[in-house]
């Protein structure tokens, strides 16, 4: 009942101080969700409207037909050129990101056909890229129709693809970066709310102010941590808004939502718990802002917040298996990607989560014990 | 009839070590109730030791804390609601409207709901800080916080305010502001008060009992003018000026019969018998010199003199200035 009581009483102190700061507060949270998701998102979907220059010595009606086919996606930007000289100087100044050559004779009807030549501006990978998927579809879907029309050797046939989506929601790289968004900025927001206020707490002398009164002294650590827990499902779910609006789906809807305040929640209580450990020990403000990022940022990453795991190397798979994160990650993932969070994943999900921030929370019980006489 | 207890504060045989470092060395003391006592003595003497003790945040080696009778070690919550603190660094959250910041420690205190508007708005009176209950702390003077902050210790009714320091850095103005008020409660209310304090002059005028500690071990108990008596000094002659000079200074009070003691920027002596006539050849002496002398004066002995005679230290060495006399105390700048 004490405890309980105390607790509220300085969790409300936390809550007075935070609507104190609020404006400062919620822009803070949306800043690094905005970055991160418009910076992200244009590395990982595939670039549009990539510019090339077009030199076409043959004008003949196969030549045309591959110009259309070209353009045809919104992937290509074609500008035409006279002379390759010109476009190879627009290529030299970065106006374009490739040049296309179509040699005469192109519509000719003698086989093998002469070579299209590309050139790639390989200082933009992405782009460059871009251009070369496109050319090489082009060219094989051409390819397909000569083969129909004069029989062509089979074996250089190109073999039709058909994609199979597992999951019916629209995946884009939006949903995923937020997936592994919303994780990042849930750790750092208890990291940066917890851990903070007990090292500002000790700096302006309050935290020796409560231990004089007559209360628990670990009702300070318990308000603590649920502030922290409480700025992490903010940072949460204001990055999750702002993925929507810039294009994110949550395709398990409103019960997914629901989903994660469990998920997020055992983020911020973990790592809340962790960011008071470390103010326990911790005599700056500066080191403990370096330590809390240095532990928050690789955490994220391991955990495939921006980067699939399978894509890690192998050593890095086997720390993602340890890494809380990555089963937060995962579970987020499930509700905006998949559209359910299955019950063994939520299972295993939250077992790993749970493990973790009571591990965390019994540390930062250890640390924060002999506060009292750290102080004196 | 049951017997008050007559103690606020009982002190036995108090220990601290930090390793092999002794800072509190076998203290006992008793504070009655109602009195206003001073503990006394130069940064490290053990002051700012003992006084975590009594605030529960520091487990003593050995020895006993009792408060109003009930053991600190043993009931320590108990004992801190019996207590109300103003430390040394002020403690206001600047976050907070000055209502707010009563209102949590209020309930910190365990003042009970149906009471607590109430002692919230004594306390806002009581600090004179009623026109600014909704003002944010952050955006008060030095001595605005200073007076929030012992409202916020009051507001819980104690019945012993314990004060770290409680002047250090205010000015001439808030520092007699707070005397006003620590005499006002103690005479209204009958408040308990154990203070420390750097300045001896506080010490003399406020308190009723001085202890000096020095070394972790106390050395003197006793009122103001007991312990003026105890040292035995008639009217102390002293003379200000620059560091250089005070050797030769120091030579003029040797012929005119001193027994002078050299201490930052003055040399000083126990006038003994006719020190009027001392004070006459004095000046001659100093006139001819030709010294630059920022100033001559003769005064009673003051706690300071005491405090100088028990450990052969000066406490403004590590306290502030007191400049342009006795009368006038400047705060310390930070």
């Amino acid at each position: 009942m004490g405890l309980l009581n105390d607790t509220y009483t300085l969790f409300l102190r936390e809550l007075l101080i935070f609507k104190k700061n609020f404006t400062v507060n919620i822009v803070r949270s949306m800043i690094f969700p905005i970055i991160f998701i418009l910076l992200l998102g244009a590395f990982g979907s595939a670039p549009k409207n990539v510019p090339v220059a077009l030199v076409n010595y043959d004008n003949g009606l196969a030549s045309l037909q591959f110009v259309n086919l070209l353009q045809a996606g919104n992937s290509l930007r074609v500008v035409s050129s006279t002379t390759q000289q010109a476009a190879m100087s627009m290529l030299g100044v970065g106006n374009v990101a490739a040049v296309i050559v179509i040699p005469a004779g192109f519509s000719g009807s003698q086989l093998p056909k002469p070579d299209v030549y590309v050139y790639l501006d390989n200082s933009q990978p992405q782009s460059a890229a871009v251009v070369n998927q496109v050319v090489n579809q082009v060219s094989s879907e051409m390819g397909a129709q000569l083969a129909s029309s004069a029989a062509a050797d089979p074996v250089t046939d190109p073999v039709p693809v058909v994609s199979n989506y597992a999951y019916g929601a629209a995946s884009n790289y939006e949903s995923f970066v937020v997936g592994g968004l919303v994780i990042m900025v849930a750790a750092f927001g208890s990291v940066f709310s917890a851990g903070f206020s007990v090292i500002s707490d000790r700096e302006l002398g309050n935290l020796k102010a409560f231990l004089t009164t007559p209360i628990n002294k670990f009702s300070i650590l318990l308000s603590k941590i649920g502030y922290g827990t409480m700025q992490s499902l903010l940072s949460a779910y204001i990055g999750l808004a702002i993925g929507v609006v810039l294009g994110a789906t949550i395709a398990a809807g409103f019960i997914g939502l629901l989903e994660l305040i469990w998920i997020v929640g055992l983020v911020g209580l973990g790592f809340g718990s962790l960011s008071i450990a470390l103010a326990a020990r911790s005599k700056q403000l500066q080191t403990y802002a370096l330590i809390g990022q240095t532990i928050v940022m690789p955490t994220a990453f391991l955990g495939g917040a921006f980067v699939p795991i399978s894509l890690l190397p192998p050593v890095l798979q086997t720390v993602a298996v340890v890494n809380p994160l990555t089963y937060a990650v995962n579970a987020v993932r499930a509700v905006m990607i998949k559209g359910s969070l299955p019950i063994g994943d939520l299972v295993l999900d939250s077992a790993v989560l749970l493990a973790f921030a009571a591990v965390m929370v019994a540390i930062a019980f250890l640390l924060f014990r002999n506060t009292s006489e750290q102080l004196s | 009839m049951r017997l008050p207890n007559e103690n606020a504060i009982e002190i036995d045989n108090l220990v601290k070590k930090f390793g092999s470092l002794t800072a509190v060395n076998d203290v006992s003391l008793k504070i009655k109730k109602g009195e206003i006592f001073g503990l006394l003595g130069p940064n490290g003497a053990g002051k700012s030791t003992t006084i975590n003790m009594l605030l529960g945040l520091l487990a003593p080696t050995s020895g006993a804390i009792r408060v109003n009778g009930i053991n600190m070690l043993k009931e320590p919550e108990k004992a801190k609601g019996q207590i109300g603190i103003v430390t040394q660094e002020t403690v206001v959250e600047p976050e907070l409207t000055a209502e707010d910041n009563l209102m949590i420690f209020g309930r910190l205190y365990q003042i009970p709901k149906d009471e607590l508007q109430k002692d919230i708005d004594f306390a806002l009176k009581l600090s004179d800080l009623e026109g600014f209950r909704k003002a944010y702390a952050g955006t008060f003077s030095g001595g605005m916080k200073r007076r929030l902050e012992t409202a916020k210790a009051l507001m819980h009714a104690p019945q012993i305010l314990l004060l770290d320091e409680p002047t250090t850095g205010l000015d001439i103005q808030n520092r007699s502001k707070i005397w006003d008020l620590l005499r006002k409660i103690n005479k209204e209310e009958n408040v308990t008060i154990l203070m420390t304090t750097q300045y001896l002059e506080e010490a003399d005028q406020l308190c009723s009992r001085i202890a000096i500690i020095d070394h972790g071990k106390l050395i003197a108990l006793g009122t103001p003018s007991e312990l003026r008596q105890r040292i035995g000094m008639s009217t102390i002659l002293e003379v200000t000026a620059d560091n250089d000079a005070l050797p030769k200074i120091e030579r003029i009070f040797r012929k005119v019969g001193l027994e002078p003691k050299v201490l930052t920027n003055k040399v000083l002596a126990p006038g003994g018998s006719k020190p009027v006539e001392k004070v006459e050849k004095l000046l001659k002496l100093l006139s001819a010199s030709k010294i630059d002398v920022h100033n001559v004066s003769m005064h009673e002995p003051t706690i300071d003199d005491v405090f100088l005679k028990l450990t052969g230290s000066e406490v403004r060495d590590t306290a502030g200035s007191f400049t342009g006399g006795r009368g006038m105390m400047m705060g310390r700048g930070r």
